[in-house]
């Protein structure tokens, strides 16, 4: 499915979950993998289950039907330091890159290491040789270097959701699920920000699941698109197949009548006045 | 309706507190002549009324230390964000509250009971009163912390302890610190009258002063109070405007 070949990073089988004292489904039956390496987009209208598939893998919601299972291990079965070291597996990017603000960029990036780390060295602030090297080359590789020292609420939010992408490399997961990752940057920022989610994932073997709003986006960075609605996976395809059948698959209505902006050089794109049109309309 | 209710209310709390404006009228001459006896202030025992007020800024500075230390560990129990649980939280609030009603100047003289007459009564009662409001405050400023960083951190597989000492505490520390010296400088305030009951510091020169009907000495005693007060007050704002 996948074409990256190896077990799946992440693995979803017939995963259901009805709130209490709802009626309908938020997710029913969800089936679907992710393999290393691979970026997925999530799209869907809102309420579409996205929310709840995010936080059944993130364990913030028992996971009651069906099967998840995060580089090889079955979620819902582990308990305590299991759960903790379960944790560790993924990282997590959010809309608003909830970076501790008073902490430098560097700091924020060794929170990655929190979990590997003995209690004594958080107290204290010390960090070993090896993980402030981590860090520092995390930062590096989301070009950051000369950042590693300005406190989290100076940073752009460009720079800030990048900061983020250092801290889940820091953490050495196997698995990043990215919640609306450039819902709240400019074109210029969100393209940057994807570019590097996608290069990480690619050279380190790292699976990404992402939930985007903005279809076009979603086209260009992911590898697969898996398109919800009303709690049930609707599509699940190559980006590059994604048409106009499947839109209507996942949305329930045409896509708006603007074409998504030509392939061409991303950077000057995101500055293109045409861009922003269709942004604005996709959105 | 509501305005009947109130109006009634009004009523009997001042039948209640025996409101008596001739009682206040017939008394503002006497309060006029002490006033006009009082000048000028006496400064014979000026090193002893010192001592006592530094005694009243030691109290409170030493109380509110230790009220600090005690709401820093109890106020992450009654906090929802960090202690969900509520068979943990709600008991962590009862005794919070309990503490918090019972005024510092109660407990004050339970103290001078327990342990005898002097300053470290007067520590002792700040400390337990101080602790209750102070860590009411702490939790509620922590529960306005954004959520997000928090989850970030404890989804990375982090311990409660690495979250807390990571994660909260750098954000948190300019809101708990400003809290600390609003408290410091309302212990202040009370301090200066837990002397009446025994507990030490410059009330207990007050009192004496009152009862000898030293007026001279008591505007000396007044005097002081407002200075530190005043001088205390500046100097936790500024420091607090720097926090900001």
């Amino acid at each position: 499915m996948s074409g990256h070949g190896g077990a799946p990073a992440i693995r979803v089988r017939g995963l259901g979950h009805t709130y209490t004292g709802q009626t309908a489904p938020a997710l029913s039956d969800v089936s679907f993998e992710v393999a290393p390496g691979e970026v997925v987009a999530v799209l869907g209208p809102s309420g579409a289950g996205k929310t709840t598939l995010f936080r059944c893998v993130t364990q913030l919601i028992e996971v009651e039907q069906g099967i998840v299972e995060v580089a090889g291990r079955r979620l819902g079965e582990l308990r305590g330091r299991e759960l903790g070291f379960a944790r560790r597996e993924v990282g997590l990017i959010f809309q608003q890159f909830n970076l501790v603000r008073r902490l430098t960029a560097e700091q924020n990036v060794l929170a990655g290491r929190l979990g590997h780390v003995p209690t004594w060295r958080v107290l204290s602030r010390r960090f070993d040789q090896g993980d402030r090297a981590l860090a520092l080359s995390c930062l590096a590789r989301v070009g950051l270097s000369d950042q590693a020292g300005q406190r989290a609420d100076r940073l752009s939010g460009g720079q800030q959701q990048r900061v983020a992408i250092a801290r889940v490399l820091a953490q050495q997961s196997s698995l990043v699920l990215a919640d609306e990752p450039v819902a709240s940057l400019d074109p210029t920022s969100a393209t940057h920000v994807l570019e590097t989610l996608r290069g990480v994932a690619r050279e380190r073997g790292i699976a990404v699941l992402s939930s985007l709003h903005q279809v076009d986006l979603a086209t260009r960075f992911a590898d697969r698109i898996v398109g919800l609605r009303e709690g049930r996976v609707m599509v699940d395809r190559p980006a590059a197949a994604f048409g106009a059948a499947d839109y209507v698959l996942t949305f329930d209505r045409p896509r708006p009548a603007v074409p998504p902006p030509p392939d061409g050089d991303e950077r000057t794109r995101g500055r293109a006045v045409d861009s922003s049109t269709s942004l604005r309309i996709t959105r | 309706m509501l305005v009947a209710a109130l109006l009634g209310v009004y009523g009997v709390s001042i039948r209640l507190a025996d409101v008596d404006p001739a009682a206040l009228l017939e008394g503002l001459p006497r309060m006029a002549e002490w006033v006009g006896r009082s000048w000028p202030p006496d400064t014979t025992d000026l090193g002893l009324l010192l001592l006592r007020a530094a005694e009243t800024a030691a109290i409170a500075l030493v109380g509110t230390t230790l009220a600090a230390v005690l709401a820093l560990v109890s106020c992450t129990m009654a906090a929802r964000n960090l202690t969900p649980s509520a068979f943990v939280r709600l008991p962590t609030r009862w005794l919070l509250n309990t503490l918090r009603g019972i005024d510092s100047f109660v407990f004050a003289i339970l103290f001078v009971a327990a342990v005898g007459l002097g300053p470290f009564a007067g520590v002792l009662g700040v400390a337990l009163h101080t602790w209750g409001s102070m860590a009411k405050l702490f939790a509620e400023s922590i529960e306005d912390l954004p959520a997000g960083p928090l989850d970030a951190v404890r989804l990375t597989g982090a311990s409660r302890v690495k979250l807390v000492s990571y994660a909260l505490v750098p954000d948190a520390l300019p809101g708990l610190s400003s809290i600390g010296l609003y408290m410091l400088e309302f212990n202040v305030r009370t301090s200066t009258v837990l002397g009446i009951v025994g507990a030490g510091g410059i009330g207990l020169e007050l009192k004496n002063s009152l009862d000898l009907l030293n007026f001279p000495r008591l505007l000396t005693v007044i005097i002081i109070i407002l200075l530190m007060v005043t001088a205390v007050d500046q100097l936790s704002s500024r420091l607090r405007r720097r926090l900001a």
